[in-house]
């Protein structure tokens, strides 16, 4: 079946069996290999992408049903050379260690402070509580969302 | 004053070490740009899939593949058939009979998941569908599942050996039985250390390409120790070790768990081999992670202890039990690690421990983040507070009695430096408010607990030595490259090896490239475990920059008529030693390396091997370690008496960690392993029945997550090691070692409910309590 999707604001028209995952689409075939997965099954937050500006587990997201919204992944954040906040936050505080679950961790941040950028700690760890870090003990992480925050907020 | 204009290259980071620059990987990190190998994408790759036994204890019979090989799609199938059928093991240097496990085995299967055969194809619905046709008869065999079972006369045999035990390790120094007659409490405990599973977020992958013409095998791997696993594939396929090359990419985490080989790395190469040289991709689901990859001993470790009135600890004896599975892995200098890990903690004259690794038919136990310590930091330092608590002692006061010092020798011959562990309990103690805390908040059910630990900066473990090399090349546009053959998973040597490296070279940091961890390209090193990187790795690093530091030297005094030993190279500039007087910028300096005149290339050279002395696993002597580190650590709990649920409400890690390359990076070590302690004492509890894992995924092994991690302060103590490079010590692992006896301890403060066997869960509270109250 002929699906278009739209990710990171460039429409991509895909000839699909149907049944794919959004992850499989955008790993095997848009090669857009930042959104990474560590169990394909909920679990591990590892995956999540943002769809309408909500956070999205993609292992457990049909492509085709995703057809008409408006996806974005770890590759649609920076504009140009310039880091989005968030990211630019996440390397600033020395939150990243192995960076595996990093792009994932980063959805689910930008999901939150563009609702709310100043979130307060509560709100935080519930926003990322689906998001698995197995190197950090996560101070650094909610580090960065807060320093992030503030310069969305400006 | 510049001589030259100023340099694209120069900073703020001129002197870097010491400077919390920011992860060289960061925006590769952040941006998705960053490849691991889950991300690699060849043309015509194949995926490979793992044949594994449902079994845990079963004789093979015939392997029939006879109708997977028909089916379209599927590119090759190897069996043990195909293999030389040489075994592997990664303690071989000082346990040789450890060694094996087979890449694929022939005659028995000895655990749920021991690999059996490997099917290449076009696609991962093909790869099923082969794994599916492949016929395996076997005969059933009765299975051994518990170590107190397996060690009895008469249980399952699991190897041709005598018995079920596969290393006794015993541990003597004086005579602590004659002793312990002279003490005025004698006290002993017995502790149930669960199983945890490293399970790193990025699962076990790799992939394997045989050159059929060249017969030249490339793998690109996911692992800790990549010249280690080119050493296993060499010896186990009989090729030659420049035959085989191993490409660390990004690691996406290890915690241990991929310091070896695996069955999957050795069939990438030989399904890669059969199909014609296409390249091969296997990669591990979470499920097969946590059922097949090497997981934490689970150990009973029973300890007595005797001491005088005033709290000096006169003897010590005990046993110690490991459930090491189907195979030894990294098994006996786990035991070894999790028995002698003591000596560098508490001054003690007369010991005697036994350790026994003991063969299952569960999964496999291998290396894990603490490598023994973790179980053994539980053990030992809820034992002290027990004997502290028995003499009336304040637990802080009583570790001061006993712990080691500076400049010391232990009684098993190690060698103690620098040694800051009285430093860091009584800072612990101070910022975390002990005295007006601890026994002081019972009303509240709030309670304060220590822990202290110490740990090794790089040990042997599978060769006679532990060396690390370093190449830092100077290009002509004052660009560096690092090659380091040390394996950064996460924990960011990369970024602390190049800061070392530059700083020695006395340049900034953003000059530096690093390339790390390629056996063909990079030196030797023996790969990422016993917090060794920043210390081995980076001695090498150091002596790498300050060796392309004096061949630049070199050409400038000549230039000028100087002596080469009144010259240095710091922070950007040549300058005389004696009052620090710039001569010239370094890129001036370089432009003369590189003139018509001299046309000199500048290729720093490093190789470092610490100062060790070998073990001695008959008797526990030798001096492991070139440097040691310690910490003191102090956890506060409050306890819902209603509910069981125990919340930890602030820990302190005090850390010698002599000192810190990059504080950031430090912090975030000691924050992850915090983390992962907490994991380990509250849930982490990989759970078997009849050899089968009940809770394979992050639904049923529940790890840290973000709500309820509680704030964790690091309190850097800076001995300044002379052996380590700018006087660092390695800290990967030491923060995790004592983290669940300090919230144990805290548990007891709290509500004098004392908790022997892991997990502490609020079921467990609850029952303590009950039976407390009647």
């Amino acid at each position: 079946m002929d699906i278009k999707l739209t990710i990171n604001k460039k429409d991509r028209h895909l000839n699909l069996k149907g049944n794919e995952t959004l992850l499989e689409v955008l790993r095997d075939h848009l090669s857009l290999t930042g959104t990474k997965t560590a169990c394909q099954e909920t679990e591990c937050g590892t995956c999540t992408v943002m769809i309408n500006g909500k956070a999205v587990l993609s292992c457990i997201t049909l492509a085709a049903n995703a057809q008409g919204d408006e996806i974005t992944t770890i590759e649609g954040l920076a504009q140009g050379d310039v880091l989005h906040p968030v990211q630019q936050a996440y390397v600033d505080c020395g939150s990243v260690q192995c960076g595996f679950c990093i792009p994932g961790m980063i959805m689910s941040s930008v999901a939150l402070l563009e609702k709310n950028p100043e979130p307060t700690q509560e709100e935080i760890e519930y926003a990322l509580d689906g998001n698995i870090c197995r190197c950090a003990g996560y101070p650094k992480i909610f580090e960065a969302v807060r320093e992030a925050g503030k310069k969305m907020k400006k | 004053m510049a001589l030259t204009p100023k340099s694209k290259f120069v900073d703020q980071y001129v002197d870097p070490v010491g400077k919390s620059v920011p992860r060289i990987e960061g925006r590769g990190i952040v941006t998705g740009q960053l490849k691991y190998v889950f991300d690699v994408q060849m043309a015509n790759m194949l995926v490979g899939k793992m044949l594994r036994s449902p079994h845990a204890h079963a004789r093979i019979i015939s392997i029939d593949t006879s109708k997977a090989e028909a089916l379209p799609g599927v590119k090759s199938i190897v069996t043990a058939k195909d293999t030389h059928q040489i075994k592997f093991g990664s303690n071989e240097y000082f346990f040789p009979h450890t060694v094996d496990q087979m890449a694929l085995e022939a005659d028995k299967v000895r655990y749920i998941g021991d690999e059996v055969a490997a099917v290449a194809a076009i696609d991962e619905e093909t790869a099923d569908e082969a794994l599916r046709l492949i016929e395996v008869k076997y005969e059933v065999l009765p299975g051994v599942f518990e170590i107190e079972e397996a060690i009895k006369p008469g249980a399952p045999q699991i190897h041709e050996s005598l018995n079920n035990i596969a290393v006794i390790l015993p541990v003597n120094f004086g005579n602590p039985e004659r002793v312990m007659k002279e003490a005025d409490l004698v006290r002993e405990d017995k502790f149930w250390c669960p199983v945890a599973h490293p399970s790193p977020m990025e699962p076990h992958v790799c992939v394997g390409q045989w050159e059929t013409f060249t017969n030249k095998i490339t793998l690109w791997s996911s692992s800790q120790a990549p010249f280690k696993c080119r050493e296993a594939l060499a010896k186990t396929l009989k090729m030659d070790l420049n035959d085989v090359r191993v490409i660390k990419m990004a690691v996406g985490g290890g915690f241990g768990g991929k310091l070896e080989m695996l069955p999957m790395d050795f069939a990438a190469c030989l399904l890669s081999k059969k199909a014609g040289g296409l390249p091969v991709k296997i990669c591990l689901t979470r499920e097969e992670e946590f059922t097949t990859t090497r997981r934490k001993h689970g150990m009973i470790y029973k300890i007595k202890t005797g001491v005088k009135k005033d709290g000096t600890i006169l003897a010590i004896t005990g046993e110690v039990l490991a459930d090491g599975g189907a195979y030894c892995s990294y098994g006996p200098t786990v035991l070894a690690a999790a028995i002698m890990r003591i000596f560098m903690v508490y001054k003690i004259q007369h010991f005697r421990m036994s350790g026994y690794r003991v063969y299952t038919n569960n999964p496999i136990s291998g290396a894990m983040r603490g490598f023994g310590g973790v179980q053994s930091g539980f053990a030992i330092e809820s034992h002290m507070d027990l004997i502290a608590k028995d003499l009336g002692m304040d637990p802080m006061e009583f570790r001061l009695k006993n712990i080691t010092e500076p400049n010391m020798v232990t009684v098993n011959k190690m060698i103690l430096t620098t040694n800051g562990l009285r430093e860091c309990i009584e800072k612990a103690c101070a910022i975390s408010g002990w005295q007006e805390k601890r026994g002081k908040q019972k009303h509240l059910k709030r309670g304060i607990g220590i822990g202290i630990a110490a740990d090794v900066m790089g040990s042997k473990m599978y060769k006679s030595h532990e060396s690390a090399g370093a190449i830092v090349k100077v290009e002509e546009d004052g660009s560096v490259y690092l090659f380091t053959g040390a394996a950064d998973t996460g924990q960011g040597s990369n970024t602390a090896l190049s800061q070392i490296a530059a700083h020695a070279l006395g340049v900034s940091y953003s000059r530096i490239k690093c390339k790390a961890g390629d056996t063909e390209i990079t030196p030797f090193d023996t790969g990422s475990f016993a917090s060794r990187v920043t210390f081995i790795s980076g001695n090498a690093a150091l002596l790498g920059g300050r060796d392309a530091k004096m061949q630049i030297l070199e050409i400038v005094a000549k230039d000028n008529n100087l002596n080469i030993d009144d010259l240095d190279i710091k922070t950007e500039k040549v300058v005389f030693k004696k009052d620090g007087k710039l001569l010239m910028s370094f890129d001036r300096a370089l432009e003369l390396c590189y003139s018509f005149k001299y046309g000199k290339q500048i290729i720093g050279r490093g190789s470092y091997n610490p100062k060790t002395t070998p073990i001695d696993f008959r008797t526990g002597e030798g001096n492991v370690s070139g440097s040691y580190g310690f910490e003191a650590q102090i956890a506060e709990v409050e306890v819902d008496t209603d509910t069981g649920n125990v919340k930890v409400l602030e820990l302190w890690d005090a850390h010698d960690i002599g000192r810190a390359i990059n504080p950031q990076s430090v912090e975030a070590q000691i924050e992850g392993s915090l983390a992962m302690g907490i994991g380990y004492t509250f849930y982490e509890d990989l759970r078997f029945k009849n050899g089968r894992v009940l809770n394979p995924n992050f639904a049923g092994y529940r790890v840290p997550r973000s709500i309820g991690m509680p704030k964790m302060n690091s309190i850097l103590v800076e001995t300044d090691e002379l052996e380590g490079p700018f006087g660092a010590k390695g800290m990967g692992e030491a923060a995790l070692l004592p983290t669940a006896a300090a919230i144990a301890n805290a548990v007891e403060d709290a509500i004098g409910i004392r908790i022997k066997e892991l997990p502490i869960t609020p079921d467990k509270i609850i029952k303590a309590l009950k039976e407390r109250d009647t």
